[in-house]
């Protein structure tokens, strides 16, 4: 449901071309071998959460750089602090605004 | 007399002579000096002359300037009201597009709230699954209205007790089923009217008295109830969409969880379709 949230309100920048996963792994899957300008997680993810996902990116020389937002449950501080000590650049709390998502991708992407 | 005049010798020719030539000069010198004086006089009117003339150029070059000048008031003047024209149109501008600003952010919010509605109407009816469809309303609930403790009910089949089906952030102990009509959310399992309490911020519900209970309704029939107890901690009131969404889960939930359940009755989806045709006739 989240993701589909997160897919509507990215849709609404025309800049950008969306490319789902379904979890982490699937995520790492798709970043190998394609360039990517952002990536925005959940922090709850079956498989590969997402803060193993930044962790994962973080150490992956060809993607070390990208820019990353987390998703993160319940406004959790832990996770939270925990997503930006992996290296995450931002994070967002539910419940989930499309206007919210839209300004981060925006200000990372230094989009107009 | 006479004899005293004749008495006089007359005057000498030499006399005579000299007195001429004595007139004479003074004739001359008179005229000499008249002459001067009229030279004097001619010059005292030409450098007279010569002073109106530069007052005369120095007027008429006055005169110039004060056109000049006049024209550059009136170039002022009609570039003052050029600009409060501009000034008026600038402000017209910046109200119109306040107006705009505010329209565009209130469209905004309305196509996020119709995304969101959307997502969860999409959610709720993609499965035919129960454990799925509590699944979606379970999401739905914690992603979209940012409910942090709530509780799933569904009447049993006497519908006089209200059975806990899912939940979060509540001890598996305080689920117990509600009996329909006691308490705030067993009067609105009997009642079917939602019960939403108000304010900002809104604090923290409790099974006996939750922040809200929304009944689950197909075709006017209470099918279950999901009582909110407590939201996330960064969501501390209602937002406009929230009621859509609740309005929505009381419309679809209920509708999802009872096809969803009909339809695992069946073996296969051609056997759920068995007579539908004739029904729709």
């Amino acid at each position: 449901m989240m993701r589909q949230l997160i897919v509507f309100a990215l849709h609404r920048l025309r800049e950008l071309e969306v490319v789902e996963a379904d979890d982490g792994v699937d995520a790492m899957r798709k970043l190998a071998g394609s360039k990517f300008d952002i990536v925005v997680t959940d922090i709850n993810m079956p498989i590969m959460d997402g803060l193993k996902l930044v962790k994962r990116i973080r150490t992956d020389e060809a993607h070390k750089n990208i820019p990353i937002i987390i998703i993160t449950t319940e406004g959790s501080q832990e996770d939270r602090s925990r997503a930006l000590a992996l290296g995450a650049n931002a994070y967002i709390t539910k419940p989930i605004q499309a206007p919210q998502v839209i300004a981060k991708v925006k200000e990372l992407l230094k989009l107009e | 007399m006479d004899e005293k005049t004749s008495s006089t010798p007359p005057p000498s020719q030499a006399d005579i002579t000299r007195e001429r030539e004595s007139f004479v000069r003074n004739f001359l010198r008179k005229g000499v000096e008249f002459t001067e004086e009229l030279l004097r006089e001619n010059d005292e009117l030409r450098r007279h002359a010569q002073l109106l003339e530069r007052d005369n150029a120095e007027l008429r070059a006055q005169v110039k300037s004060d056109d000049a000048m006049r024209d550059v008031l009136r170039t002022i003047e009609r570039l003052e009201q050029e600009k409060r024209n501009l000034l008026d149109r600038s402000s017209q501008l910046e109200q119109a597009t306040r107006r705009y600003e505010g329209r565009y952010a209130a469209i905004e919010q309305e196509l996020n709230d119709l995304a969101n509605l959307y997502v969860a109407s999409f959610q709720l009816h993609s499965t035919l699954k129960p454990p799925h469809v509590l699944q979606h309303i379970r999401e739905l609930l914690a992603q979209l209205v940012g409910a942090e403790c709530f509780v799933v009910y569904v009447l049993n089949d006497d519908g006089k007790l209200a059975i806990p089906v899912g939940s979060e952030g509540v001890a598996e102990s305080e689920l117990t089923p509600v009996r329909v009509g006691e308490g705030a959310i067993g009067s609105v399992c009997a009642s079917g009217q939602s019960s939403v309490k108000q304010g900002n911020p809104l604090g923290e519900g409790s099974l006996g008295a939750p922040l809200a209970v929304l009944p689950m309704l197909v075709d006017g029939q209470t099918v279950g109830v999901i009582a909110i107890i407590r939201l996330l901690e960064q969501k501390e009131a209602w937002v406009q969409v929230d009621q859509e969404l609740f309005h929505l889960l009381g419309a679809h939930a209920a509708a999802a969880l009872l096809a969803a359940h009909l339809y695992q009755k069946e073996p296969d989806l051609l056997s759920a379709l068995a007579g539908l045709s004739e029904s729709l006739k």
